[in-house]
């Protein structure tokens, strides 16, 4: 059969948990040609920030993303308090690392489910998240919540480590160590599991760097790129990881980057947890920044690289807030990724970035009638220029 | 002419099959949901899926021939019916027997997913259009080792008709003589049901319900009738040819209850192939094998 269809994955697809639509022209099985459009899940949040006052926004980023709410609470309110020029407590800098890598773990368990039912591997989607509940269950002693737990205040952090709920991390964190080793033997060993792996979607180090990937997609393709690492904050610079690489760039190797990055985490934890200071947990936070500036902040979400840009005239609100998150940079891959595979890896492919669609869509344009409207990036410039004329 | 109704309507064929079907298909299901952990359906969720479904308005898209969209349901599911009057169903011997009976079956067998794929390339809804290639690749590619892997047993004991077969072997487990042809005809009948991991005509990540995209109320639900009689049917065949003829009907429900568990251990462990690796999979591997077994049958003689 040599008829070309489009194949419209979403907005609505079994495949996709959130809106977006991706258009896969194939021939017989093949995929010949792949466009995307995002912003479907457009909510204004950049917009809706420069109104509310900072600790609003803290409320607000929050909930930029459902999976890593913290990583966003966190790069803004250290955003924020670089402009007040406030230093956090070194208690709450360790909590805040340690939420984040706790939230990595239920993140990177979360993807290995979806990844698995993306491939048809039914079984392995169901216990990954049975044993993703033991972290759930720890952010909740930890934190109150499951999902957007809130432990960031302007300043450092709400919520503090008692011994009681250092046990229960420490007995999470080693469980979870034996079944991410189980889990890893699997993805490795699976025959026909590798099958639908080995040699699928692979990106070259050069095409990783060309197209500017982050986080354990690029590190899967041997780019070591890691904020952590490149720029430390919070605990990072005095407990130091180590980079996670594979050369293969297929999808089994994000599948052993992400899983033996787990391994790091697990040994980072510990160590938070040995070393956690005494002292405050925050520290006074003015009620309204006195001069003008603007900052750039920069972390590693559990997808990648997370960038904050916050610029404020002073006061007690923000002027202009900008957020990329990873998904954004890595998309790009999966359209070049997919012309030439099978329709079947298709889902696979875009899976392998990890997506998290409603985070990434900071625009959306409407178009009505059928004329492309593409901008360039002088229309782009001028119009920005426009809005924040005023 | 009423033991003739009879068996046409109540037992082996008609009531009796659906019944056992929706039974088997709750227990797959089951089976299924407790080995990835999960709690899984209630015993009367098929029944109650199917009620529903029946009772549901069906939506016929625009543009499709409304005799043949209602017409291919039909004639899957009265395939499925049909067959079951051949099968020792429940270890009792078939309804109605003749020579070459067996092929007769198989090819009834064959009629549910060869309307899938008609199905589905009757819209022009392009999952459906490309579940329905998938599933008349996948036909393409399993029936015949599937037909030489049954054939095994009807060659050592030189008839086609199954009767004569089964009485012929007298409770002799053909799995042991014929082990090659034993696996290819499990894995032949997961390829015909489309279970993991030959279930790419309708994985639903990528083309949505394959061919039945656009199948609603009561053509769905005879379409998922028809699977699960064809379920209970290929059990039947497959225990009644390699697993030591029919029996005692309580030693016949063990020994179907026992394949289903297999399949479903089968289906708990694998990913899904895709259907370029099915086809290899099939062509390069497992239809070689099944004619090596045949020509041991043949040089070896009646075993």
């Amino acid at each position: 059969m040599t008829e070309r269809f489009t194949i419209p994955i979403g907005p609505q697809h079994p495949a996709l948990k959130e809106p977006a639509h991706f258009a896969f022209t194939v021939e017989g099985e093949t995929v010949t040609s792949a466009s995307v459009r995002l912003g479907y899940a457009h909510r204004g949040i950049e917009k809706a920030a420069e109104t509310r006052t900072f600790i609003q926004d803290l409320y607000l980023m929050e909930r930029v993303c459902g999976i890593c709410s913290h990583i966003h609470a966190s790069t803004f309110a250290r955003a924020v308090e670089e402009l007040a020029g406030v230093t956090v407590p070194p208690r709450a800098r360790m909590i805040r690392t340690l939420v984040a890598e706790l939230e990595r773990i239920h993140s990177h368990l979360l993807w290995l489910g979806v990844a698995a039912h993306d491939a048809g591997f039914e079984a392995l989607f169901m216990y990954s998240w049975r044993d993703r509940e033991t972290i759930m269950a720890v952010l909740e002693s930890l934190t109150g919540n499951r999902v957007n737990y809130s432990v960031n205040v302007l300043g450092g952090v709400k919520c503090d480590i008692t011994p009681q709920l250092d046990t229960q991390i420490r007995e999470a964190v080693d469980y979870l160590q034996e079944r991410t080793e189980h889990y890893l033997h699997v993805v490795n060993t699976d025959r026909v599991f590798l099958k639908r792996t080995k040699g699928i979607g692979v990106m070259s180090t050069e095409q990783a760097i060309r197209w500017g990937v982050v986080g354990p997609l690029a590190r899967a393709s041997g780019v070591p790129r890691d904020i952590r690492v490149e720029a430390p904050y919070d605990a990072y610079a005095d407990f130091p990881i180590d980079i996670v690489l594979d050369d293969a760039g297929d999808l089994a190797a994000r599948f052993t980057v992400r899983l033996r990055e787990l391994f790091e985490t697990y040994r980072l934890i510990r160590a938070l947890l040995d070393n956690l200071p005494e002292g405050d947990l925050t520290t006074r936070f003015p009620r309204r920044i006195k001069q003008a500036g603007e900052v750039i902040v920069r972390s590693e979400a559990p997808r990648g690289e997370l960038f904050y840009f916050v610029r404020t005239e002073g006061g007690s609100s923000p002027s202009r807030v900008k957020v990329r998150t990873p998904t954004l940079p890595n998309m790009h891959s999966v359209l070049e990724l997919a012309v030439g595979a099978q329709l079947a890896d298709a889902p696979m492919i875009l899976a392998g970035i990890d997506p998290c669609f409603s985070c990434n869509d900071r625009t959306s344009l409407i178009r009505r009638g059928g004329e492309q409207d593409i901008w360039s990036w002088e229309k782009l410039r001028q119009y920005g220029i426009e809005v924040y004329r005023a | 002419m009423l033991d003739d109704l009879f068996a046409l309507l109540v037992f082996p064929g008609g009531l009796f099959v659906v019944v056992c079907g929706l039974v088997y298909m709750w227990l797959n299901r089951k089976l299924i949901a407790r080995l990835q952990n999960r709690i899984g359906p209630r015993w009367f969720q098929p029944a109650a899926d199917t009620m529903k479904l029946l009772g549901n308005e069906e939506i016929m898209p625009a543009g499709v021939d409304p005799v043949l969209f209602h017409l291919f349901p039909l004639l899957a599911a009265a395939g499925a019916l049909t067959a079951a009057l051949y099968v020792p169903l429940g270890g009792v011997n078939p309804a109605f027997s003749f020579e070459g009976d067996l092929i007769v079956t198989i090819t009834l067998l064959g009629l549910l997913t060869l309307m899938t794929g008609l199905a589905g390339s009757l819209s022009a809804d392009r999952f459906a259009l490309v579940g329905a290639n998938r599933t008349l690749t996948q036909l393409f590619s399993y029936e015949v080792p599937f037909l030489l892997a049954l054939l095994g047993p009807a060659l050592a004991a030189g008839s086609w008709q199954l009767q004569e077969i089964l009485a012929s072997h007298g409770g002799r487990w053909l799995l042991i003589m014929q082990p090659i042809g034993f696996v290819v005809a499990i894995l032949g009948l997961l390829g015909k049901l489309e279970l993991h991991p030959f279930d790419a005509p309708e994985a639903n990540t990528e083309i949505v319900a394959g061919a039945l995209t656009e199948y609603s109320g009561r053509g769905l639900a005879l379409f998922y009738l028809s699977r699960g009689i064809e379920l209970v049917i290929g059990l039947t065949l497959v225990s009644a040819l390699y697993l030591g003829g029919i029996g005692s009907p309580l030693a016949f429900l063990a020994k179907t209850l026992g394949l289903l568990l297999g399949i479903t251990l089968i289906e708990a462990l694998m990913t899904r192939l895709r259907i370029d690796q099915t086809v290899s999979l099939w062509w390069r591997l497992m239809s070689v094998a099944v004619l090596v077994q045949l020509l041991i049958v043949v040089i070896v003689g009646r075993i």
